[in-house]
């Protein structure tokens, strides 16, 4: 019986190093190229042909731009238009990556908490580095909840300051948290449909099923959380509300 | 014969803490701190690429797309509102054509239902006159008859009371008196009669 965290295994496909970096090709890279390749013929080869009434490929690609800059207009304002790039190769990715993770045989790169922490960290350095751009020194403001009196704020202050440290990790533990558990529960019930054998597989099966459901809905809503904390982020970046 | 006995107990040994090494290990493959380096290098290497797609090929063809679209519709639906705009002008002129034309209408057969009852009220007098006439001339004819008529039935009187008194008496009637005779009878008859 394999065990359930086989599937996150890590496997260099082509091993090759840059230095003493280990910049292997490994199954999550690959996938990470096939999730670029979709993308790419969906939301560049799909629209191609720049319909005046687009087709079901064309519209699904104007969904997921639409989506997002509806998500950033809501969000951020006219000051997010900027970021629209990037929040939109951030959803997109993850999407990919998660949507491909259900694929049977496949690997999920954003199961992975370095990944996840990789891009987290990057929105986390980035909103940072925007708040004290527009900002300045102001921006440390941002910490310091009006209305508040001067006895409070010795307790709030920390906590702001804590809890603003705290997003890369809760960003980037909850997509991973919610892929692994995802894969492993999708796992573990296929051991059991072996394992409980013709007669009384079938109960476990029907449970994989709506399970992928679930996992299905899961991937799209993880991909919309990072998306969306991002643009929050960026939105308390820009017009330090509170 | 002890040698590999010891040798096959230490193999098993060591494959067994290998194993269990690899479950501890295998347990999270995502704390395989080897495996960080090319996951992130692979991972800035994709999502740079993907970054480069959107913002130079995806999202100018995607917004050009859009922008034209939008601009379809807003002209179309300019388009509607002009159109819409000339319609209403169009009924406005046909719905006062239609009441002039109406209007015109009432005034016409006013107009000629005046002038036809004058022609008719004229035949009608017309008419009248030489139906009056007519009506005299017969009513003269009417009374010329009647007095040749009363004349004719005196005559005949006269004889059958002249052949009465022949047959009665047997001896011609003297025509004279006679004739006074009747005359008195029939005017004492006229006079209390009518």
């Amino acid at each position: 019986m394999h065990s359930p965290m086989e599937q996150f295994e890590i496997k260099r496909l082509l091993d090759f190093h840059i230095g003493s970096l280990d910049a292997s090709y490994t199954n999550s890279a690959l996938w990470m190229t096939i999730a670029v390749i979709l993308a790419f013929l969906l939301f560049v080869v799909g629209t191609q042909k720049k319909a005046l009434i687009p087709g079901r490929t064309q519209a699904m690609a104007e969904l997921g731009y639409e989506f997002v800059a509806g998500m950033l207009r809501d969000n951020v304002g006219e000051a997010g238009k900027k970021y629209f790039p990037f929040v939109l190769t951030l959803f997109v990715f993850i999407l990919f990556c998660n949507v491909l993770g259900l694929v049977p045989y496949s690997f999920t790169p954003t199961s992975h908490i370095i990944v996840t922490f990789a891009m987290a960290a990057v929105v986390f350095v980035g909103v940072t580095v925007i708040g004290f751009a527009r900002h300045g020194a102001h921006f440390l403001t941002f910490f310091v909840p009006s209305g508040v009196p001067l006895w409070l704020l010795v307790i709030l202050v920390p906590i702001e300051i804590i809890s603003y440290f705290v997003r890369p990790f809760s960003l980037s533990i909850r997509l991973f948290a919610n892929m692994l558990a995802g894969h492993t529960m999708l796992k573990v019930f296929g051991g059991f449909v072996v394992m409980m054998g013709v007669l009384g597989g079938w109960a476990p099966l029907a449970f994989i099923v709506i399970l992928t459901g679930l996992e299905l809905l899961i991937a799209f809503l993880q991909a919309y959380v990072f998306a969306i904390l991002t643009c929050l982020y960026l939105n308390d970046a820009i017009h330090l509300h509170h | 014969m002890r040698k590999p006995v010891y040798s096959m107990l230490a193999a098993a040994l060591v494959a067994g803490a290998s194993r269990a090494a690899m479950a501890e290990s295998g347990g999270m493959p995502q704390l395989n701190f080897h495996d960080f380096a090319p996951q992130v290098v692979w991972l800035v290497i994709s999502f740079v690429v993907l970054y480069l797609v959107m913002s130079k090929l995806a999202i100018p063809t995607i917004s050009d797309t859009l922008e034209r679209r939008q601009g379809r519709i807003q002209s179309d639906l300019d388009a509607a509102e002009k159109a819409s705009e000339e319609t209403r002008a169009l009924v406005a002129a046909y719905e006062k054509r239609l009441a002039d034309a109406r209007e015109q209408a009432r005034r016409l057969h006013r107009e000629q239902a005046e002038a036809d009852s004058a022609a008719a009220s004229a035949r009608l007098t017309e008419l009248g006159n030489a139906l009056n006439a007519r009506i005299d001339e017969a009513e003269k004819r009417i009374a010329g008859q009647r007095a040749q008529v009363v004349e004719g039935l005196e005559d005949m009187a006269h004889d059958i009371a002249a052949e009465v008194y022949s047959k009665v008496s047997g001896q011609p009637a003297d025509g004279t008196a006679l004739r006074a005779k009747v005359a008195a009878a029939h005017s004492g008859k006229n006079g209390g009669g009518r």
